[in-house]
Parts: C-alpha cells; sequence; structure tokens
C-alpha cells in the first residue's frame, strides 16, 4: 500500500514539479490579474492566462494530458491553432463588427495602415541579424502588425515551434498598447500636431458599404492570394453585416463564433507556453524583437503621417498614424485618449478607426507576402 | 551566422523591400478606388449623368469659320467694306478707329456703323491693345474679296 501512494505522489504535480512552470504559472497568474483588475484586453488575457496555468501543471508524460501529446484533448483543440483554424474565424467575427465608414470617408487615412506594416519587415530584419532563420525570423517580424490572429496563423504556417512564445507576445503587447504607444507618440509629435482638428467625414451610403468588402477582397486577394483566409474571412464578415439580410448570419459570426474561436485560441495558445517548452533563450529574443516591432510600427504610422501633411492641404493629426497598428480598437482608443490630453474637445476616436481597419487589412496582406516568400524560400 | 551577413545571406533586403511595397500597392490601389468609388455611385444612381458623359460633343469648328458663319456679308455690304479697306489704306497701319468713322461718315458710306460693327464681329478689324486697330488682310481677303 505504501508504494502505491509512493507511485501516486510521483505522478503528482508537487513531485515533478520544476522551477520553470511555476514561473509560467505565475506569468498566467499576472495575464488573469491584468485582464481581470486591470482591463486590459480582458478577453484574450484571461483565457490565455488561464490556459497557461493549464499547460503548466506537472504532469508525467504517457497519460495523454499535455497538449504536445498527440492523444490528449488539448492537443485536438490545439489542432485549430497549428493548422491555421481559429485566427480565419476571428477575422469572420471581427468583420462582421467591424464598421469601415471612416475609412470609406477618408480613404488616404488608409496609407497610415500600410506605413505601420514597415515594422514588420524591419524586425524581419533585427530577427534575422540575431540569428533567426528567416520563416523565424518572418513569425517574429509579424508581431509588430499587432494583430494576435494574423500572427499565430503565420506562425502555424511557418514556424510551429514558436507559436506559443509569438502568441503570448503578440497578445501581451496587443494587451499593452495603452503603455507601449503613448510615450512614442508624444515623443514624435509636438503639441501643436496633436491640436489638429480632423475634418468632419462624409455620410457613406449603404450600397458602397455593401460593395467595399467585395471590392477589398478582390483586389488585395489578387495582389497577395496567400491573405486568402484572412481576407477572405473578414471581408465576408463584413459583408454578412452590412448587407442587412444576412443579419442572423453576421450577429453568429460577431458572437458565437467569434467567442468560440478565441476561448480555444486563447486557452490551447495558454497551454502551449509550458515551461519547458516555452523558457528558451529564442523566447527571450521574440519577447524583444516583438517589443522593438510594435515600438517601430507605431513610431512608422506617426512619422509616416507627419510626411503626409507637408502634401495635404487638409492636415492630418498624426497621432492618427499610431493607430494604423491593427490592435483594433485599443490602438484607436489610444489615439483618443492621447489627443484628448492636449484638448479635451477633440475628438479623434472615429477617425483613427480608419487607420486601425486599414491596419487590419495591412497586416494580413503582410502576413501573405510573408508566407508566400518563404514558402519559396 | 549573425547580423548583416546573415541578413544578406537569406535575400532579407529583399524581401523587405518586396514586402513594403506590395502592401503599400495594395493599399494605396484600395485607397485609390474607394476614393471614386461614391462618384461610380453617383452615376450608377443617376443614368443622365452617364449618357452626359458619353454624349458626343459637336467638333468645335475654327473661329474663323464661326465668324464667316455667323457674319456673312451680302454684295452690297461687300461693297462698302471695300470702301472701307480703301480708307483704311489712306490711314497708318495703325489707326484710330473714331478717325475711321470719321472718314466714313464723311464719304458718305452705307450704313457706317453697322458694317463698322461688322468689321469688328469678323474680327477683319482688331484691336492692337493699345489703343488703335490694325486691318486684317487675310480676313478680309477671305471673307470679301
Amino acid at each position: 500500500m505504501d508504494s502505491l501512494f509512493i507511485e501516486f505522489f510521483h505522478n503528482t504535480g508537487f513531485y515533478l514539479w520544476d522551477y520553470r512552470y511555476l514561473l509560467m504559472i505565475c506569468v498566467g497568474l499576472g495575464f488573469i490579474y491584468l485582464g481581470i483588475a486591470k482591463d486590459y484586453e480582458p478577453l484574450l488575457l484571461v483565457p490565455i492566462g488561464f490556459g497557461m496555468l493549464v499547460g503548466n501543471i506537472p504532469i508525467f508524460k504517457g497519460l495523454g494530458l499535455g497538449i504536445y501529446e498527440t492523444n490528449s484533448v488539448l492537443h485536438y483543440l490545439y489542432f485549430g491553432v497549428t493548422q491555421g483554424i481559429y485566427p480565419p474565424l476571428i477575422f469572420l467575427g471581427i468583420g462582421a463588427m467591424t464598421d469601415f465608414s471612416t475609412l470609406l470617408a477618408r480613404p488616404v487615412l488608409m496609407l497610415l495602415g500600410a506605413a505601420a506594416q514597415t515594422g514588420i519587415f524591419i524586425t524581419f530584419l533585427g530577427a534575422l541579424a540575431l540569428g533567426f532563420a528567416p520563416n523565424e525570423a518572418a513569425s517574429i517580424g509579424i508581431i509588430g502588425g499587432a494583430d494576435g490572429p494574423t500572427a499565430i496563423f503565420l506562425t502555424a504556417k511557418l514556424a510551429p515551434d514558436l507559436i506559443g512564445p509569438i502568441a503570448v507576445a503578440a497578445y501581451s503587447y496587443m494587451a499593452l498598447v495603452p503603455v507601449i504607444q503613448p510615450p512614442i507618440m508624444r515623443l514624435l509629435t509636438t503639441r501643436k500636431e496633436r491640436l489638429i482638428r480632423m475634418e468632419e467625414p462624409r455620410e457613406i451610403t449603404k450600397r458602397e458599404k455593401i460593395i467595399f468588402p467585395i471590392v477589398a477582397f478582390l483586389l488585395c486577394c489578387f495582389l497577395a492570394p496567400a491573405a486568402l483566409p484572412l481576407l477572405g474571412m473578414l471581408c465576408f464578415g463584413n459583408l454578412l453585416k452590412e448587407a442587412v439580410v444576412t443579419e442572423r448570419l453576421a450577429q453568429t459570426a460577431r458572437n458565437s463564433v467569434i467567442d468560440t474561436a478565441t476561448i480555444l485560441l486563447g486557452l490551447t495558445v495558454g497551454a502551449s507556453t509550458q515551461g519547458d517548452v516555452f523558457l528558451t533563450p529564442s523566447s527571450v529574443g521574440i519577447f524583444a524583437l516583438g517589443a522593438v516591432s510594435f515600438g517601430i510600427a507605431t513610431a512608422s504610422g506617426v512619422i509616416f503621417a507627419k510626411i503626409m501633411n507637408l502634401f495635404l492641404k487638409s492636415k492630418i493629426n498624426p497621432l492618427l498614424g499610431a493607430a494604423g497598428v491593427s490592435a483594433v480598437p485599443d490602438s484607436a482608443r489610444v489615439v483618443q485618449v492621447v489627443g484628448q490630453k492636449e484638448d479635451p474637445t477633440n475628438f479623434l476616436l472615429m477617425h483613427a478607426m480608419a487607420p486601425n481597419v486599414s491596419g487590419v487589412i495591412g497586416s494580413a496582406i503582410a502576413a501573405g507576402v510573408l508566407w508566400s516568400l518563404m514558402a519559396k524560400i | 551566422m549573425y547580423g548583416l551577413e546573415a541578413i544578406n545571406a537569406s535575400n532579407g533586403w529583399a524581401i523587405s523591400v518586396v514586402g513594403v511595397t506590395i502592401v503599400f500597392t495594395g493599399l494605396v490601389m484600395l485607397s485609390i478606388v474607394i476614393a471614386q468609388l461614391y462618384k461610380v455611385l453617383a452615376l450608377w444612381e443617376n443614368p443622365s449623368k452617364i449618357k452626359a458623359l458619353f454624349k458626343k460633343k459637336q467638333p468645335e469648328k475654327p473661329r474663323e469659320e464661326q465668324i464667316s458663319n455667323r457674319v456673312v456679308f451680302a454684295e452690297s455690304q461687300k461693297e462698302v467694306v471695300k470702301q472701307f479697306a480703301l480708307l483704311v489704306r489712306t490711314m497708318t497701319d495703325h489707326f484710330s478707329l473714331p478717325r475711321l468713322l470719321q472718314l466714313a461718315l464723311i464719304s458718305d458710306l452705307k450704313d457706317p456703323y453697322l458694317n463698322l460693327n461688322n468689321l469688328f464681329k469678323t474680327k477683319i478689324i482688331v484691336p492692337d491693345g493699345s489703343g488703335f486697330f490694325t486691318w486684317d488682310k487675310d480676313m478680309f481677303d477671305k471673307l470679301v474679296s
């Protein structure tokens, strides 16, 4: 009987524990705290944080419990991540939630979404310089797009071994948008620039809204076909929303589908951060490069807005450039907050949504481009 | 391999430039298209504008031709105009209009005011920009001779 107890004890987490698991459990608790107490991206951080707890319970191998064991339930759920199934479903929901009106009213703001994607490619170079393989460097670079689903999708295709650290880095930085972006925005703009008021956007007709997702899909996917899974679902979701006659489907996409996909994605990505697999020097490098990528993306958007102002008659507030990263709608909210600190009567949120949603399109195109270019290497 | 060597070995510079270019191209193309979208829809909703857009414009006739169509000298008028030409010959190249009118009245030309007006309309008499006028011989030959 004693031997049974001892054998059972040997299978418990108390016996199998390792400081790495404990460290990751602390990180998971930190995520849950940030999500619940600080309200930083709770819909993402709480599932990921709890997933970290799930993934870092020390278990003995062979029982089919761990996410990396082929016969485990978690492994089956993780299949949606490794095969890139969840990100397009999330994009479907995002499309069904997004209103492109401000973008349609002032299409020139779309360029800010493109400029912010520069961070992706600069970080790609940085990752190459640090010794990462090209496919890994591309996956790290995409963190700068500040788009969790896109980062996971591309990493699943190019460097599946890095999904855990890249997903955690991407979502962490997305959650930390209100902390990371404001200092960069203030550093690169003068008070006078931050006070610029935007023109009232023109009214958009329903017909324009319906045609936009179709045109955007055809145009972007003809140019970068590898962006098809993400952009296709994004535009389809938006068409469901705008068509009105498909409101029931749009409701499902923006509620049940995106919620289910987010829960499964968050939980399994969190669970994939097993201490023994996750805590490696490359993970540290990914976190550092992710922060750099995010910073460069923000700075690129702001600087490009300033350059545009040299040529535009009706000036744009350069703070909008920071919304070019596709953390929807957090970076747009940050623009509003920073702008209102200078002038409480200046409402930039509506205008910031234009580069913000174009950032989503831009990062999906960038992911498609990197995927197709890496596939040839 | 690290640093610039690693970037060069992986063709990193080219990939980055191509990537940025494609992202910009995609979004620039999209912004151009959607910037024109509402104009196209406005035309679609108002088909008469489309017709107006494709309606063939009458080719603009040369000015001289228009003038000649508008002012046609009768034979009797042509004689008077020829007399005006003779009067102008007695004057300097850049002549005064009141003086010409005075000479026409003295010479008792028929309908001097009307014919002088026709000479203006047909651009046979042209202002030189300094308060005087010149006689366009080519136009005179074309319309009267």
